[in-house]
């Protein structure tokens, strides 16, 4: 019983800092001391995203910018897991990608966006495709040092009792580097949702970032500022499944640990 | 003595290049006769390269000058004859104690009836019946080291590598798995090669015991260890004692010298 | 057999290392002089680097390099300042913690990028958006390792600190920040990163000067070979920032040690 109320005292603790900022975001709207422009209510905030979702007009967007993201993710993930394995196990694919990774993954990709809609048009294509280039690089990296930090008495066992190299890595590897190969992905998720956003910015048409984009052209701040809010709960709702499928991917680990934290 | 001794090691060395500074030798010339079923001990200070030996029987490390014959057959890499078993557990840690169990077993061309009767046998041999279900993570130290024996049993190897297996483990639980173990040796007789550092440990559970030279390792002299196992106070007949005595003479020089030469 | 990757000799690393890349630059140049690709899409590398030194010698990639490269400095150093002090009392006040906590945890998945037209809409298109874009969003990767490095902040420390007579800032600055830093420091590498991203993303879609705002401008323009100029300067400058900050980081750290 004491376990419960605890829990829930725990959880309502946790969102009161919450429900005071919301609180005090409504109060210093109205207060005066700033224009409705600059810091729109909350209320009134609410009120356009309500009239968004009954115009239908809020779950495209959120749809359209959800699946482009989750698309370049889900490319991004295969993607980089398949080469970060080839150049763990390999030495040839890690003299010729190493300094890619290596380069690439400090430079702001961001600004290929321009080559990228050269190439590949103004439609969903060079989205993905940029959100595939940005989120690649964290995955990459985990995989090779996930696979490359497994301890060998694992590899040996696995050879010792007649594993092959492809089983090796299915059965041993892959298992074995897991933990280190989600934290990448737990990195790139927010990374594509980021680019995700910026492209639709640059691009306009549909989706969360267009839509925000073409609020500030017409100065609607309460647009704007319903955008944030969406794009803030989307961002909270993918990063805590991730964190969900962590928790249940790796149950095994964590027995020997303690929670993890974000 | 006329049949070939099951494991011949012949004029063996190996050099290894650590991640910085030059070469070093680790063993220099080791040759070593191990007869089938028998318990060997191989036993040294630090350093002084038996795990690598261990190894390099096992097939993991390749094998520069010299020869290792196995049952007659030079050695080319891992395989299910020699089963080994780390230190460390080496237990896959998503896999439950069952499944670990069963990876050997898998990878052989067997029944899936028979595969999972061999597992649980093999499980129950080791005292370890009711935990199938749990995970590394959830099991101690010496259960951890039980599901490493079971696992590597499973797959009937005809030679056992242990390469210091009782290390982590603390005191009690070390003396008990080393009961254990010998009681396991004698009802399913496969040949042991067992490393430790242990004298004490070496003297008791090995019939004999081949006590190496600090680095570059050499085999130094080999000790016969024969006793009357099923006695519980062998440890305080005198004869014991006299060759826990004579052996732990034998590799004290070793473990001084060992001491001196650290790296710079 | 190989067990791990074997590690490599010192003497050429550094060659070894980037020489992919020249295979990378010399396939480039062939593609397109061999009409491999249309010359549209991928100019060839020299006529590239031609235009770079073009654009060097008319001032206009370096006026709008400075023009850039004030705007992120401005953001982070306020977002390190502000960042760090922030995650330093999240860690040693339970309170300031139990308020701000959540509220860190809330913001740190929402898309930074987000709030490029809402500092727009208030500062405009100038530099003033562009800093106060960099600093909201770089300060939580500054004041997560901020709190995390001063929350494993060994309290044996601490509390020899407080036995010979250290107190509040003092004890601070002396026990709390210096087992903070490599986190910190970690996070503000993160934050470095994130302030090329948002900073290029906010010069491509809104600004009247800039680097970025200078590939969309040339880019509108169809001078591509002008326009790869500019992409290659930036990204070469982000990872060279990344590099530096590394190597500065590791000067820093070593003689803490």
């Amino acid at each position: 019983m004491t376990d419960t109320v605890r829990r829930f005292a725990w959880g309502a603790a946790r969102l009161a800092p919450i429900i005071v900022l919301l609180a005090a975001w409504e109060m210093f709207a109205r207060s005066g001391a700033v224009t409705p422009f600059m810091l729109p209510a909350l209320s009134a905030v609410a009120e356009r995203i309500y009239d968004d979702a009954a115009g239908g007009d809020l779950f495209l967007n959120i749809g359209v910018t959800v699946y482009r993201a989750l698309a370049g993710f889900a490319i991004a993930a295969v993607g980089g897991v398949v080469l970060g394995a080839a150049m763990a196990r390999n030495r040839a694919a890690r003299w010729f990608f190493d300094p890619v990774i290596s380069v690439g993954f400090p430079m702001p990709k961001i600004a290929f966006l321009p080559v990228i809609i050269l190439w590949l048009g103004l439609y969903d294509v060079s989205k993905i495709t940029m959100v595939v280039l940005d989120a690649i690089f964290p995955v990459v990296t985990a995989t090779v040092a996930g696979i490359a930090s497994v301890e060998k008495e694992l590899v040996w066992t696995a050879r010792n009792m007649g594993a092959k190299n492809r089983e090796l890595l299915w059965q041993i590897l892959l298992p074995a580097a897991l933990p280190q190969i989600l934290t990448g992905l737990q990195v790139a998720l927010p990374i594509a949702l980021i680019v995700v956003v910026v492209t639709e910015m640059q691009m306009g048409g549909y989706g969360l970032g267009g839509a925000m984009m073409q609020a500030s052209r017409f100065a609607n701040s309460r647009g704007v500022f319903a955008g944030i809010v969406e794009i803030a709960v989307i961002g909270y709702a993918l990063v805590a499944a991730m964190a969900w499928l962590r928790r249940r991917l790796l149950a095994w680990h964590q027995e020997a640990q303690g929670a993890t934290g974000v | 003595m006329s049949d070939p001794a099951q494991i011949i090691v012949e004029d063996v060395s190996h050099h290894y290049r650590p991640a910085v500074g030059r070469e070093v030798l680790a063993l220099e010339n080791v040759s070593l006769q191990v007869q089938e079923r028998e318990f060997l001990a191989l036993l040294g200070p630090s350093g002084c390269g038996k795990s690598t030996l261990l190894y390099l029987i096992g097939g993991f490390l390749p094998i520069g000058t010299g020869k290792i014959l196995v049952d007659s057959k030079a050695v080319a890499g891992p395989g299910p004859d020699r089963g080994i078993v780390f230190q460390n557990f080496a237990l896959f840690p998503w896999k439950t104690v069952r499944k670990n169990v069963l990876y050997g077993l898998e990878r052989q061309a067997l029944p899936r009836h028979e595969r999972e009767t061999r597992a649980q046998a093999f499980i129950d041999l080791v005292g370890l019946t009711g935990f199938e279900e749990s995970y590394p993570s959830q099991l101690s130290g010496g259960m951890k080291q039980r599901v490493a024996i079971a696992r590597t049993l499973a797959f009937d190897p005809r030679i056992l590598l242990m390469d210091e297996p009782f290390g982590a483990l603390d005191a009690q639980t070390r003396s008990l798995m080393q009961g254990e173990l010998l009681a396991i040796w004698e009802k399913t007789r496969k040949t042991v090669i067992f490393v430790t550092h242990d004298v004490h440990e070496a003297v008791y559970l090995a019939e004999r015991v081949a006590v190496m030279t600090a680095r570059p390792g050499r085999i130094k002299t080999i000790v016969d260890t024969r006793f009357d196992k099923d006695d519980p106070e062998v440890h305080r007949t005198r004869a014991f004692v006299d060759k826990v005595d004579e052996v732990w003479n034998l590799v004290r020089d070793e473990a001084v010298k060992a001491l001196e030469k650290r790296p710079p | 057999m190989t067990v791990a990757p074997a590690t490599k000799a010192a003497a050429p690393n550094v060659l070894v290392r980037y020489s992919p890349l020249l295979i990378h630059a010399l396939a480039w140049e062939a593609a397109a002089r061999l009409h491999l690709v249309s010359s549209l899409a991928l100019p060839p590398l020299t006529d590239v680097v031609q235009a770079w030194v073009e654009l060097v010698a008319s001032g206009e990639l370096v006026s709008n390099g400075l023009s850039s490269l004030y705007r992120a400095g401005a953001g982070l150093a306020l977002a390190i300042a502000v960042g760090s002090a922030l995650g330093i009392f999240m860690a040693i006040s339970r309170p300031v913690n139990a308020m701000l906590g959540p509220l860190v945890e809330l913001f740190y998945p929402m898309p930074k990028s987000a709030l490029i037209p809402v500092t727009v809409l208030w500062l405009g298109f100038g530099d003033g958006s562009k800093i106060l874009l960099i600093f909201l969003g770089c300060m939580l990767p500054v004041t997560i390792g901020a709190y995390n490095g001063a929350r494993g902040s060994d309290q044996h420390l601490i509390w020899s600190a407080r036995s010979m007579g250290a107190r509040g800032p003092r004890m601070i600055w002396d026990v709390v920040v210096p087992s903070a830093l490599p986190e910190l420091l970690n996070g503000v590498r993160t934050a470095l990163a994130l302030s090329f991203i948002l900073l290029v993303s906010s010069e491509l879609i809104v600004a009247r000067q800039g680097l970025g705002n200078l590939i969309g401008y040339l880019g509108a323009n169809g001078s591509y070979e002008a326009m790869f100029a500019v992409v290659l300067t930036v990204a070469f400058i982000g990872f060279l920032a990344d590099r530096v900050y590394q190597a500065v980081v590791e000067r820093a750290l070593r003689w803490r040690e």
